[in-house]
């Protein structure tokens, strides 16, 4: 069960029109190191041209960039990241971040770990995990690159996150899953169910490991950017029964979650999850837990 | 241990003062951890501030290191803009792009190089007295922020 067909049908039954998305470049002002309406200035002298996504705190889309964003001064020395507006929500989601202890289970390349040091103003601790080592290269790149002073990075497979002997405030769960078309051309060639059913496994095993390593009442904002409901609604459905999690309400870009999914009815508080559709963003589906409690 | 980190910010005329405590070393690199994260299990593969790591005996400092150096009396230089997107390329420095010289500008001397919004940009070694030359090659290209995307590349 794969190929474009299969996968565009999926999305009809989820209520969606397949539509070729037209992507915009994003950025993201890091703005433990630089001020926001200096850097603006400096990069128009430059010749780019920029816009404010309405629903970010720190983020511009580039319109029609002359020149790589990615080899300028100012993304050299950690003023601005490259970082896609769809991937720039996730951590905006936390309440209160200054001088917590956070788990960034899946943190490479790093985007959302400076993020989050960003927001932090570099307080408390940031405990960073990937398993490549790879991509555990690009993501300490990352952090000396912006200047991030409140991480530590291990080798380690977030599964096995109780090794660490510690606890967190707030986990993010930025899940390695199956993609989604709108970022990769050749994603309905290479993609099957069996694909989309294996990472949902992996998904439901890091998320029980680090529920058992949040502190009660802390908080987990689960993301990915696959827009398979096996990756995301379903999996949060589960976790809901069976890790005693509750989802909370946010406000962010996106469309209520799915509480019917292929016939079966979800739990209905999963309607406050951000189901992200590809348009001028990739496909995304995020959401926050809560720890124990109920709704 | 902290010896090889002063013994390269002293090639900058820099006193630079840092707690011993807080600096770890981990195979080769030197990493700065403050209070909050030394309580952290051990077995880190990066950690709080990376200083810099010996290289085949000799000191490579981190980017973080040298903006610390540049928060000193260090010898600098401020370059302008098409001088800095040079040097971030990886080239060297001609003394007609140099705007201003901040401590020694001696021959074989040890120089940060800064954009006019006094940002670290790396660093070089001074190839010729500046105060004698008006045009030609100045500082040699050692280290610059250009780095981050030759890393990638090799990624």
């Amino acid at each position: 069960m794969s190929g474009k067909q299969f996968f565009i049908d999926r999305y009809a039954k989820l209520g969606w029109k397949y539509r070729k998305p037209r992507l915009k470049q994003a950025i993201r002002i890091n703005s433990t190191n630089t001020k926001t309406v200096p850097i603006l200035d400096r990069l128009y002298h430059r010749g780019l041209k920029l816009e404010k996504i309405a629903f970010l705190e720190s983020g511009y889309w580039i319109r029609k960039p002359k020149f790589s964003i990615g080899a300028t001064s100012e993304y050299l020395l950690g003023l601005y990241s490259i970082q896609e507006a769809a991937a720039q929500i996730p951590v905006s989601l936390f309440t209160s971040l200054k001088n917590q202890k956070v788990l960034d289970s899946c943190a490479a390349p790093g985007g959302k770990t400076t993020q989050l040091a960003d927001l932090m103003d570099n307080t408390g601790v940031i405990v960073a995990l990937d398993v490549d080592r790879r991509r555990l290269t690009a993501l300490t790149n990352h952090l000396e690159r912006c200047h991030v002073r409140n991480t530590v990075v291990y080798d380690l497979d977030a599964r096995e996150v109780n090794r660490l002997n510690l606890n967190f405030n707030h986990v993010l769960c930025d899940m390695p899953c199956s993609g989604n078309f709108a970022t990769d051309e050749k994603w309905f060639q290479r993609r099957t169910i069996e694909d989309v059913k294996r990472n949902a496994r992996l998904q439901r095993e890091i998320l029980t490991s680090t529920v058992q390593v949040l502190e009660y009442d802390g908080e987990i904002v689960y993301s990915t950017c696959s827009l398979e409901p096996e990756e995301n609604e379903l999996n949060i459905d589960w976790a809901i029964r069976e890790l005693h999690v509750r989802v909370e309400s946010i406000e962010a870009y996106g469309d209520d979650g799915l509480i019917n999914v292929f016939g079966q009815n979800l739990d209905p508080s999963i309607a406050r999850c951000r189901r992200i559709w590809p348009g001028q963003t990739q496909g995304f589906f995020v959401c926050k837990l809560r720890k124990g409690g109920s709704a | 241990m902290i010896e090889e980190i002063y013994d390269f910010t002293k090639l900058f005329g820099a006193n630079l003062s840092l707690d011993e405590d807080p600096v770890l070393k981990k195979r080769d690199r030197y990493f700065f951890i403050d209070n909050a994260l030394e309580k952290l299990p051990g077995n880190f593969v990066y950690a709080g501030v990376f200083l810099g790591k010996t290289v085949k005996s000799k000191f490579s400092p981190g980017f973080e290191l040298l903006r610390m150096i540049a928060g000193t009396e260090a010898n600098r230089v401020v370059v302008d803009g098409r001088t800095e997107w040079l040097f971030v390329c990886g080239r060297d420095i001609f003394k007609q792009g140099i705007i201003r010289i901040l401590g020694s500008g001696r021959k074989g001397d040890h120089v940060l190089v800064m954009n006019d919004h006094l940002e670290c940009l790396g660093y070089g070694i001074i190839v010729v007295d500046l105060d004698k030359v008006q045009r030609g090659l100045a500082v040699q290209n050692i280290l610059d922020v250009g780095d981050f995307l030759r890393r990638e590349e090799e990624e």
